[in-house]
């Protein structure tokens, strides 16, 4: 299941989190950890370019677009593969809402619209699907593939 | 009152500090919120609303139920817009806002009405909505539209449905179950995601009927799936398939083995790496099937993707545990990766490499991972240090430049954790390499010079005083013990003094000059410290003088308690200072807590100083104390082995009683350990009454009941028997528990005068050969087979009968004797169809036996086993034999 979704700006703090089946308990473990690992090694590395890390059976990929730093968390069927997919969609989907890559003003601008994207990205623990918030809701840009990112729905 | 969010400006784009949430307060935006009841509504306002409340939420504020309840009504009468935009975010505060049951109808009929409307997207929106907040009544009602939208023309609303199905299939499987026409047609959807997600639940829906979804997997497989997702999803359907189905016994073929390579060649990674992680898993998995899968994984490693080289190098770790040959070829890819910019990637791949390596790579290996370390994290250092430790145990030969690499990061910089890791590493490699020892003390010893960590210097002191007084010249070690009083804290002065001492109790030659030592001690500035030094100078006898240490003081100050340290400290904790003396005979010898301890230690690998010194031999020494106080069995002369307690109660009953079974030369005495649950009774005189008539060649010699069985207090009763000497003789034995029970005041806590007799039975009890067998390892087995040489060998071959594998066959064998088994020889690789398998032991009669187990497949299930012995005594090697033949 895909467990966490978070954004971060350039300074550590949450933008927005989607929890999957993590106690709350555990959320602030998750958000610390998440954002130490950006911080440690994000520095310097190109826009959308993925960078992964398990800790215990737990994969994580994150990336940076522009001034936001994204991670997906996932375990099971949701590995590195599934999860590096998940992440296109998400960041494809941002870019596409934003009109560019985001500053963190441009993100809090189109907040909404986000959300909105998220959660037609995700839903509950499971990918459902990406319709990119254009002004025509089905415009799916250059996304056929947006169609081809739809990780293992196993349970 | 908060900000209003302001529209993009591109005047103040550069103002990257400024939020539009700056100053945001949930009594303000719940304020706001009333602008959804106007009777003008404005979508925009409205949408600007809903984005702070769901930021409000996403930054863990929480509504409360009234506040909720408010909310989610007002947001019901947006339904009214006909704003596209404004709709959707409705549809996503509804589902954030959770609405309790009796809420949820507000919405329903407006939720259905989206459902049939001509609009797309209100149609898949409304159907995840109402799927997440509705109840199985309501299913009912709105089943027909979803079976209709799950076969809907437009994707994302099919989709939407057939997604809905799969969470829907949690708490509603029947209703789901009736949509397998539907889903079946969808499976056929030129849609990529649609056909992905409709597999997925047609699979889900079918997973318990093994048949169907064999059906399934055989017409996917040779048709085209077109969404590479659902290619992965198809990939492992099939091998669960395999693992279900047999080989083909004729062809040695595996079923859809073909379908799995032909998805090496696809386009999409993500399917070739499904096909080839299949691959690797599949059981019994040969050399031939793997190469492919390990080509493609081979060209990953060198991918420009940090994601492939990872999933790569995560699958050949994998593979390495199982197959270390079949990885060699990648070494030299791997080796590049080890200089990766992700670190995740370059610890896999060094982990991975020491796994693949052989003897003579070692040391270049350990050249570049010296390089490495420096730049990594401790949870990766931490890795890569017990990957290196179970290299050592692997070639031990190799202990030199280990152990050496291991010092060497010992003294660079590191938290506890890593610091931890690498001294438990040392300790395990100082204990199982006799030749590492006493390098591995100095380099010990040299970090006690200037470690931080409290913790570890007073394990180490410890792990010196038992280890040092061993070596050839234990006086090396006094200065870097004694360093310790002067530079260090109290409790790490304390431990220094104790471990002087024990140098003082072993070597007599040392004695004089370590009593001038612990005289300097007296004068510390710390109590502990100083009680330590004039209790040992007290005790130790002689007044410095080389004379021999009385063994009944060494056993005073260093032997182990014979009692479980919980119950010591409970007892403490309880003793109100009084005229009389703490009397360390009224600690209760529970062993209740014992074979959750032992079960521990047995499946955790030994963790060096973390762990108490090796769990059995104290224990045996808490047994031997036992019972050689219980002067009806102090005759039996030396305890040979305690087996393990073995329960012979379910849990949960009135009583738990487990027994341990104590073997001497000419006697067995079987100690039942008694815990009474019932908090209203109080047991007396309880016995086990053991009837040995399936025994023959035991007779019961003496019975200590036990006098008093309070509530959740253990005690123990024993049963001895007598037995032909230095004979392995075997029985099975009866029991049944005999007491009088007594009634308890629950209120007073005190006990009803009269009691009555009763009896509980309970379950049988074995005694096998494997009881007369110590497992005791040897670290090298060649050497030790060389040196036992050929005198008393016996060989033998034995069928043992068609087995499911051949590591059942191996388990069962091992199980039979009781010995241990070395070097790791008791893991059988899945493919194969031969094993060696080497087990050493201690004979009753303290006789050291080795075993070589060759085993091999004769035929597709028939086992066949050669067994050659080697021991001390010729006697010994044939009752092996007689062992395994009657076994």
């Amino acid at each position: 299941m895909i467990l966490a979704v978070l954004f971060a700006n350039s300074e550590g703090n949450i933008l927005v989190e989607r929890f999957n089946g993590v106690p709350a308990e555990e959320r602030l473990h998750w958000r610390s950890f998440l954002v130490k690992l950006g911080a440690d090694n994000l520095k310097g590395v190109k826009n959308e370019e993925l960078l992964v890390a398990s800790h215990k059976s737990v994969y994580i990929v994150y990336t940076v677009l522009g001034d936001v730093s994204v991670y997906v968390v996932g375990k099971d069927e949701y590995d590195e593969l599934a999860l590096a997919e998940v992440i296109f969609v998400i960041t494809s989907a941002v870019k596409d809402v934003c009109g560019k890559l985001p500053t963190e003003r441009l993100f809090l601008d189109k907040y909404g619209r986000i959300c909105l994207t998220l959660d037609e990205i995700i839903w509950k623990e499971t990918v459902t699907f990406c319709v990119i918030a254009n002004e025509h809701p089905f415009a799916f840009s250059s996304m056929d593939t947006a169609a081809n990112v739809l990780p293992h729905p196993f349970s | 009152m908060a900000q209003p969010l302001v529209k993009k400006d591109d005047d103040r784009d550069d103002e990257v500090d400024y939020s539009p949430f700056l100053g945001i307060e949930k009594g303000a935006v719940l304020q706001e919120a009333r602008v959804f009841n106007d009777p003008q509504l404005d979508p925009r306002r409205c949408s600007q609303v809903i984005t702070k409340l769901l930021y409000l939420l996403n930054q863990g504020e929480t509504f409360t139920k009234v506040e909720a309840t408010e909310v989610f009504f007002a947001v019901t009468k947006l339904f009214q817009s006909r704003d596209m935009g404004l709709r959707r975010m409705v549809y996503v505060i509804i589902k954030e806002l959770s609405p309790s049951a009796d809420e949820v109808i507000i919405v329903t009929s407006s939720l259905m009405k989206d459902m049939t409307s001509k609009t797309d997207m209100y149609r898949a929106n409304a159907i995840r909505v109402l799927c997440r907040i509705t109840d199985g009544t309501l299913l009912t009602q709105i089943e027909r539209y979803l079976k209709q939208a799950i076969v809907d023309k437009n994707p994302v609303v099919a989709s939407a449905a057939l997604v809905s199905g799969i969470h829907l299939l949690q708490t509603n499987p029947e209703i789901v179950k009736r949509w397998s026409n539907e889903v079946q047609e969808a499976v056929q959807s030129r849609a990529a995601l649609v056909q992905f997600h409709a597999l997925a639940l047609l699979h889900q829906i079918r997973q318990n009927d093994r048949l169907a979804v064999n059906k399934l997997v055989s017409s996917l497989t040779r048709g085209s799936v077109r969404s590479p997702l659902a290619q992965c999803l198809l990939i492992r359907y099939t091998s669960q398939v395999i693992r279900e189905s047999t080989n083909d016994t004729q062809t040695g073929d595996r079923p859809f083995y073909d379908f799995l390579e032909g998805c090496l060649r696809h386009k999409a990674e993500m399917v070739i790496f499904e096909a080839a992680r299949a691959i690797t898993e599949l059981n019994g998995v040969t050399s031939r099937e793997l190469t492919p899968a390990i080509t493609v994984l081979q060209l990953f490693l060198s991918s420009s993707k940090p994601v492939l080289r990872f999933a790569a190098v995560r699958t050949l770790n994998k593979v390495a545990m199982s197959h270390p040959m079949a990885v060699t070829n990648c070494n030299i890819d791997m080796e590049s990766l080890i200089s990766d910019q992700n670190r995740s990637i370059a610890t896999l791949a060094i982990t991975t490499l020491l796994k693949t390596g052989n003897e003579s790579s070692v040391d270049r290996l350990m050249k570049q991972i010296t390089n490495f370390m420096s730049d990594i994290a401790d949870e990766f250092k931490i890795v890569v240090v017990d990957a290196i430790r179970s290299l050592c145990l692997k070639f031990p030969l190799k202990h030199r430049s280990l152990m050496n690499f291991l010092s060497n990061i010992l003294r660079e910089e590191g938290g506890f954790e890593y610091k931890k890791a690498i001294v438990d590493s040392i300790v395990i490699l100082i204990r199982d390499i006799p030749e590492a020892k006493e390098s591995g003390l100095l380099h010990l010893c040299e970090f006690i010079e200037d470690c931080e960590f409290t913790y570890l210097s007073t394990q180490i002191l410890h792990f010196l005083g038992i280890e040092g007084p061993k070596t050839s010249d234990p006086s090396k070690y006094i200065r870097y013990i004694y360093n310790r009083v002067h530079l260090e804290n109290a409790t790490v002065r304390a431990g220094a003094v104790s471990t002087l001492a024990k140098f003082g109790a072993m070597v007599d030659g040392l004695k004089p000059r370590i009593f001038v030592l612990l005289r300097r001690c007296l004068f510390d500035n710390d109590d502990e410290v100083r009680d330590r030094a004039t209790l040992y100078l007290n005790t130790l006898g002689g007044d410095g003088a080389v004379v021999e240490t009385d063994e009944g003081v060494k056993e005073f100050l260093f032997g182990s308690l014979d009692v479980p340290l919980v119950n010591l400290e409970n007892s403490l904790k309880n003793y109100d200072p009084s005229e009389k003396a703490f009397d360390i005979n009224s600690v209760p010898k529970d062993v209740k807590t014992q074979p959750l301890a032992e079960k521990k230690a047995t499946s955790k690998k030994p963790t060096g100083l973390g762990a108490p010194p090796p769990g059995p031999p104290s224990t045996v020494d808490a047994y031997e104390k036992l019972l050689s106080s219980i002067p009806e069995f102090a005759s039996f002369g030396k305890l040979f082995k305690s087996s393990a307690p073995v329960e012979l109660t379910e849990a949960e009953t009135e009583y738990a009683v487990n027994v341990v079974k104590h073997i001497f030369d000419g006697h067995v005495v079987f100690q039942y350990n008694c815990t009474n649950t019932i908090p209203e009774q109080l047991l007396e005189n309880v016995t086990v009454i053991v009837d040995a008539s399936e025994a023959e060649e035991f007779a019961e010699v003496a019975s200590k009941p036990l006098r008093q069985l309070p509530y959740d207090s253990p005690g123990q009763t024993f049963v001895a028997f007598e037995k032909p000497e230095g004979v392995s003789a075997v029985g099975k034995f009866s029991n049944m528990l005999r007491f009088i029970v007594k009634e308890v005041d629950p209120s007073t806590g005190e006990a009803e005068d009269d009691g009555v007799e009763d009896e509980y039975q309970l379950e049988d009890l074995e005694l096998v050969a494997a009881d007369y067998m110590l497992k005791v390892g040897v670290s090298n087995f060649r050497n030790a087979w060389e040196s036992m040489g050929v005198d008393f060998e016996r060989v033998d071959e034995y069928g043992l009968g068609p087995r499911d594998s051949l590591a059942e066959a191996v388990n069962a064998v091992i199980n039979l004797l009781g010995m241990q088994p070395c070097e790791g020889t008791e893991v059988v690789p899945p493919n194969s169809r031969s094993h060696t398998c080497l087990l050493s032991g201690v004979y009753l009669g303290n006789v050291k036996v080795l075993v070589r187990l060759q085993f091999g497949l004769d035929g597709p299930k028939d086992v066949a086993m050669k067994l050659a012995v080697r021991s001390e005594d010729e006697t010994v090697s044939d009752t092996i034999h007689e062992i395994v033949a009657s076994g």
